[in-house]
């Protein structure tokens, strides 16, 4: 198709915007978000677990404190949790005198603490639900053959929680994605960055941000596609066998 | 006591534009959800294709690469439309894009989405017997519609609703970034200039979790009010 | 002379590949109580449901007093031309439902006086007095502020009657109206069904009660397979049936 081509070449040529500086940009931005977004959910996953068998307790001392941490960070926006911790950051004493100013003096170490504790949040209640959907049946079993408390979160509860969770955590990862587009607020120039440092030089918006909402488009099919993967391998078994 | 600095009237006024443009956005995200819905239950495959595009499209992209591409996108489209008028019609007028209108335009499109999924949801969990029954009694499609579809369907949209209106009350923080002078922008300047961040930014979360609650409070009203007639009183 | 309230014919219908009706016509002058009976899946509920056009008929003709239902070809197979005329027609049949398919969210009264208001453009006070007569009939009178979740199934099915009735319909259509009941409830919904076949109602009626198929109807069709198999008088097609799929059907086996 010559016509396209054609068409192709003349935008590249003629165009500003796309350039090797510019791409440049965009790839900074790839690599902050997916950084971000990476680390923030490890960790907030690794937190989410622990806290979400806190949360199931039946003792309030114990689930109290874990539903106040879901309730404010579910129920504020992010972005002001981000603005507490970006400008807070140096009121903790003597941070700005000890090892670790270097990295919190930059926007990235704070931003990663408000989208882990963010996310920390949500996957906390998405395992409480599954955890609380476990099935009485299988409860009763475990207890039938003896198992204790904590045999029985490790090996039925929580194993079968996590496959139970897993469409929700995939809607969680893509809220995450989308999500980190405001770490471009606090100066952090991940892809949202790069779109509005692209903007505010050449004052089209057109393209620098048709062209990353077309980045995140394909990055959350990419999240959409694998979690759909995990789920056949995962939950295969809950399907009715066609013999 | 809390000493706001001269700050309080500001946050107060900031509060007003957050909660006017959550109401209006989801007003506008309501209509638009209702139409998505229809669109997607349609046979016809136009219709259809362009609800599922919209759905697809704005759930794939960032709130706020939409929010940014609207409102300067928008105001390069009326810059435009200003130009053509001078040098056409030789009419001078600068058209100032108004914030607060991208805000309520974008924040709805994005979330008319959202709801047009939780409503198609609701319209297929009414019992088909139910329509039928209204069509046996020669009511019209509309009149199904208004009388027995609607009316059933809000019972089963309503959580999901009552979930999609927390998530755009909190979206309404973005508008900050694009220069709308919601709380949230008023805290971030106030937190700038006088560098105590909790003082203005705490109050600001709680007047999330307060219009959280009491929106709760009113949602937990109307399903009482949708329920009627089903399960055991 | 008197036009025939309800008249189909050649009525023929396939899901996919199975042809459900192949072929079915039938007649009901005024005062009629014709009951279709047959073994599930010989097609008598889609048969009846073709008559409202809940179900598109592929081929055959509905008439209504002369009135001729027009129909048009189109890429879904055919449809009804003019939707208006079908709500007129739907208006003047009202069904019952095998589940009663009273509006959950309205109370009983609200379900009797919705359509006669907004189909029929009753006032909303006729509407309801007609519906108290209506209610006092089947022996609702109490209930009718309830909601339909909070009614027993014989007592939904009697409302849902009183609901039908309401439109004053010219024929009535009984899609099996007691085969979602307690047994210990069918008894009423029967003798409600009898006292309007009694005061001269034109009825088709889709049922499993021989009973009622016997003492109650002016004419019974046997269908098997989406077909004809017997038509006649009760005291012809169940005192006296021909084939050996019918004298099969009518045995009970215990």
């Amino acid at each position: 198709m010559p016509d396209i081509s054609a068409w192709f070449n003349d935008l590249l040529s003629g165009n500003l915007i796309f350039t090797a500086t510019t791409m440049g940009y965009y790839w900074t931005g790839l690599v902050t978000t997916t950084q971000l977004v990476f680390l923030s959910l490890v960790i907030g996953l690794v937190l989410a677990v622990p806290l979400a068998i806190l949360r199931s307790s039946k003792r309030k001392w114990i689930s109290l404190p874990v539903y106040l941490f879901t309730y404010v960070f579910r129920g504020t926006p992010l972005l002001v949790q981000l603005y507490i911790i970006y400008y807070g950051v140096v009121f903790f004493d003597g941070i700005q005198e000890s090892v670790f100013w270097p990295i919190f003096r930059e926007a990235f170490y704070p931003a990663l603490i408000a989208f882990t504790l963010n996310t920390a949040a949500y996957t906390t209640e998405i395992f409480r639900g599954a955890i609380k959907a476990t099935a009485k049946g299988e409860i009763e079993a475990a207890r039938a053959y003896g198992m204790s408390q904590g045999l029985m979160m490790r090996r039925i509860i929580i194993p079968s929680a996590f496959r139970r969770a897993l469409p929700a955590y995939g809607n969680e990862v893509i809220f995450m994605l989308h999500a980190s587009a405001i770490a471009s607020v606090v100066t952090l120039m991940d892809l949202t960055g790069a779109a509005r440092y692209v903007y505010s030089r050449f004052y089209t918006p057109f393209e620098p941000f048709l062209f990353v909402a077309l980045i995140y488009l394909c990055l959350t099919f990419a999240i959409l596609f694998f979690f759909r993967f995990l789920e056949k391998k995962l939950l295969a078994h809950l399907k009715p066998q066609t013999p | 006591m809390l000493d706001l600095q001269g700050y309080g009237p500001r946050l107060i006024e900031g509060a007003g534009v957050t909660v006017q443009l959550a109401v209006l956005s989801l007003l506008l995200a309501l209509v638009l959800g209702l139409f998505t819905a229809t669109a997607k239950m349609s046979r016809h495959w136009l219709p259809h294709g362009i609800a599922t595009v919209y759905t697809t499209l704005i759930r794939g992209v960032p709130d706020l690469v939409l929010m940014m591409l609207l409102f300067y996108g928008g105001q390069i489209g009326v810059n435009a439309i200003s130009d053509i008028l001078y040098y056409s019609y030789d009419i001078d007028i600068y058209i100032n894009f108004n914030a607060f209108a991208a805000g309520v335009l974008t924040i709805g499109f994005i979330f008319g989405a959202y709801m047009g999924e939780t409503f198609r949801g609701a319209f297929m969990a009414v019992d088909n017997g139910q329509i039928e029954a209204g069509k046996a009694y020669g009511m019209s499609g509309s009149l199904v519609f208004r009388r027995i579809r609607f009316p059933q369907m809000m019972r089963h949209a309503l959580p999901g609703l009552s979930n999609n209106w927390m998530v755009l009350l909190k979206t309404t923080a973005l508008v900050s970034v694009i220069g709308l002078t919601d709380m949230v922008r008023v805290a971030a300047e106030a937190s700038r200039a006088t560098h105590e961040p909790f003082v203005f930014l705490i109050p600001v979360a709680v007047a999330y979790l307060l219009i959280a609650s009491v929106s709760e409070w009113i949602f937990a009203r109307l399903q009482k009010r949708y329920d009627i007639g089903f399960g055991e009183q | 002379m008197a036009a025939t309230p309800l008249e189909v014919r050649n009525i023929k219908k396939r899901f996919g590949d199975t042809e459900v009706l192949k072929g079915l016509s039938l007649e009901a002058q005024k005062g009629d109580v014709i009951t279709l009976i047959g073994a599930s899946g010989s097609g008598k509920s889609t048969f009846l449901r073709c008559m409202n056009l809940l179900e598109q008929p592929d081929e055959g003709e509905i008439i209504l007093h002369g009135d001729t239902i027009r129909f048009k070809e189109t890429r879904h197979g055919r449809e009804p031309a003019d939707w208006k005329q079908v709500v007129q027609m739907r208006a003047k049949l009202s069904m019952v439902f095998q589940n009663f398919n009273l509006w959950a969210h309205m109370t009983l009264l609200q379900n009797i006086i919705e359509a006669p208001i907004h189909v029929l453009g009753k006032s909303r006070k006729e509407a309801t007095d007609h519906a108290h007569a209506l209610l006092e009939r089947v022996g609702l009178t109490a209930r009718a502020n309830a909601y339909p979740a909070q009614m027993s199934g014989g007592q939904q099915q009697r409302g849902a009657i009183a609901r039908a009735l309401a439109m004053d319909p010219e024929v009535m259509l009984f899609d099996e109206p007691t085969s979602a009941l307690d047994p210990e409830l069918v008894g009423d919904v029967l003798k409600v069904m009898r006292d309007l076949a009694n005061e001269g109602r034109t009825m088709v009626v889709v049922t499993h009660e021989m009973s009622f198929a016997r003492d109650v109807s002016s004419k019974v069709i046997y269908l098997h397979q989406g077909l004809v198999e017997e038509a006649g008088t009760p005291d012809e097609v169940l005192g006296n049936p021909q084939s050996p799929r019918l004298k099969q059907f009518l045995t009970p086996n215990y």
